[in-house]
């Protein structure tokens, strides 16, 4: 039996007639961070749910930490450390109060509490704001604080599930550093995401879950590689686009584009993009927008489903300013 | 219990007494409007304490303030029930369930707030009634058991507000049902002694646990600090809690088997 920390085989769970997970096999080795990217309602919080203990599976098997998560749930929970997207932080208790509270929960001894609550608070930068109320703190800093409280036991392996959503890109920066830096500390991550680009920045694996099933999985490189082709994106006038597919499809197979924009994988690469447009000016089509980009993960994600995922083009980058809500931006395809 | 368990209800005691002090919006209401009852009482019915029938009082509010402490404390007990609704609705119970705490503890844990804010609220009643005439014939060792009989009450009522909030997972339909706690409280002997009712509504007084819970501690402030008063006071929210207990205690092992 393989000795990876997370280790699902056949994982169903259904909620009455709806099946949210449809038979899920994954292995996450030692070490690892591990993207689980999927639109909302995929099932990614589902599997999490299981694995952490919260959910039971219908059927299937899956064992984390070594563990059985049914019949070794208590023993699964003192190893794994848990910031659900969902699990809200009490706003009437300070941080402090909060990793006391937690320290108690996870057994540790009084003698450790304040060093352990100390260093953490620390770590993810609220010792200042330790004796505050949470309901006094921003949504970056309640991740933060999610995170430490995770942390308090020194769990082996770590499940985020959506750390990142909601928040601001210097918050969301901020928490990726803390994750790398965990991780290279040995901790195994498992990270749910419907963010492309936090998949790609911090997985050094990923599987795209659809519709409660793994439809990809791998590293991003190689996932980026099997897509191949550049993908070529127009928009044009609705009563134009059957023979712009007429068009696109002699260059390629076409591909999902999102909001009315038509793609196609360019099979002799973007020196074709000429080419392209030429026929298309032959075929009477009027181009009112192009775009070529190098294969990304949205194109792995769209190539899988058949659909660009949701919110692919408006998702916050890092690297740009915004809200705490994501902002709509400009496509993030071929940014890697 | 062990003791890591018995460590973990206590820091969730003390998290849930916290929480209730901390939302001064909750708790001054429920300090204020039984004693404003008390008094509204007092002024309107103060001559009914010759009535026959009626107990042999110093004044309307010696005998009131058994039915205020009674009414205080539901106040108190649906709203700490209601924050472990609302630990259910925002996830917090998730929080709590994802770590290896014992699954009892959650729930006595959140008991414990309630318990404890209904000894401090029931002291508060006491001492704020004592100066106007609410005499308690049995003392500083009567207000003693009166206080340990507020805090079982709160247990009782607690745990009974708390299976509804498993069951439903709903701060909403805690709350909703502290309406039907104030007629039950209306329909029992907080305000007049089932001697002087009669009729459908003296029956329905008798038997409503209410009755007995407030009956029980008015025994102490009239009669004086007796077996019988003190065993009243004690022993029958003792036996409310402990049937509420089990039946709280079955709807968190319902919750916790319908993940």
């Amino acid at each position: 039996m393989s000795n990876s920390p997370i280790i699902a085989e056949d994982l169903v769970r259904h909620f009455d007639d709806v099946q949210a997970v449809k038979g899920i096999n994954l292995e996450v080795k030692a070490g690892e961070i591990f993207g689980f990217l999927g639109p909302n309602g995929a099932g990614k919080s589902t599997v999490v749910r299981m694995l952490t203990t919260l959910l039971r599976p219908t059927s299937g098997t899956a064992r984390v930490a070594g563990f059985d998560v049914v019949k070794d749930a208590d023993k699964v929970r003192r190893s794994i450390g848990v910031a659900l997207q969902d699990a809200a932080i009490d706003p009437l208790m300070t941080g402090a109060e909060l990793l006391s509270l937690q320290a108690v929960l996870y057994g540790i001894p009084s003698a450790m509490m304040k060093k352990r609550a100390d260093e953490l608070l620390e770590r993810v930068g609220l010792t200042a704001a330790a004796s505050r109320r949470v309901s006094t703190y921003s949504g970056g800093m309640r991740r933060r604080l999610d995170l430490a409280l995770s942390l308090i036991h020194q769990p082996t392996v770590l499940f985020l599930d959506e750390p990142t959503t909601g928040l601001d890109p210097m918050s969301r920066l901020t928490l990726w550093e803390e994750v790398r830096r965990l991780n290279k500390e040995g901790t195994t991550v498992m990270l749910t995401t419907q963010y492309l680009e936090e998949a790609d920045q911090l997985a050094d694996r990923i599987a795209i879950i659809d519709h409660g099933k793994i439809v990809r999985e791998g590293k991003p490189v190689d996932l980026k590689a099997s897509v191949g082709a550049p993908t070529l994106i127009i928009k044009t006038n609705i009563d134009q686009a059957e023979n712009a597919k007429t068009v696109l499809s002699t260059f390629g197979d076409l591909r999902p584009g999102a909001e009315g924009a038509l793609g196609v994988g360019l099979r002799g690469g973007a020196s074709q993009v000429t080419d392209v447009v030429r026929k298309l000016d032959e075929a009477g089509v009027h181009v009112q927008h192009l775009e070529i980009n190098e294969p990304s993960l949205d194109d792995v994600f769209a190539e899988a489903t058949g659909y660009r995922l949701e919110g692919s083009d408006n998702a916050p980058s890092a690297g740009d300013n915004g809200d705490e809500e994501p902002a709509k931006k400009k496509s993030r395809r071929g940014r890697k | 219990m062990t003791k890591n368990s018995i460590r973990q209800t206590l820091a969730l005691g003390k998290r849930s007494t916290l929480e209730l002090f901390r939302q001064p919006a909750l708790v001054v209401p429920s300090m204020i409007f039984p004693l404003f009852f008390s008094f509204l009482g007092n002024s309107s019915f103060g001559r009914t304490t010759s009535l026959p029938g009626f107990p042999k009082v110093s004044s309307y509010l010696q005998f009131q303030l058994a039915g205020t402490i009674v009414q205080g404390v539901l106040f108190g007990s649906v709203t700490g029930a209601a924050a472990l609704a609302t630990d259910i609705e925002n996830g917090f119970f998730d929080r709590l369930l994802a770590s290896p705490t014992s699954r009892t503890g959650i729930l006595f844990g959140r008991l414990a707030g309630s318990v404890l804010f209904g000894a401090f609220s029931t002291a508060v009643f006491i001492f704020a009634l004592l100066p106007f005439g609410a005499d308690v014939s049995a003392g500083i060792r009567g207000i003693i058991a009166m206080i340990i009989s507020g805090a079982l009450i709160s247990l009782a009522v607690g745990a009974l507000m708390s299976s509804v909030a498993l069951k439903t997972g709903s701060s909403e339909a805690v709350q909703g049902t502290f309406p039907l706690l104030f007629i039950l409280l209306f329909f029992s002997s907080a305000f007049f002694p089932r001697e002087t009712m009669s009729g459908i509504y003296a029956t329905i007084a008798g038997f409503n646990p209410i009755s007995h819970l407030v009956e029980g501690i008015r025994a102490l402030s009239l009669d004086g600090f007796t077996a019988s008063a003190t065993a009243r006071a004690v022993l029958v929210p003792l036996a409310i809690a402990i049937v509420a207990l089990v039946i709280a205690n079955s709807q968190l092992n319902k919750r916790l088997r319908s993940n």
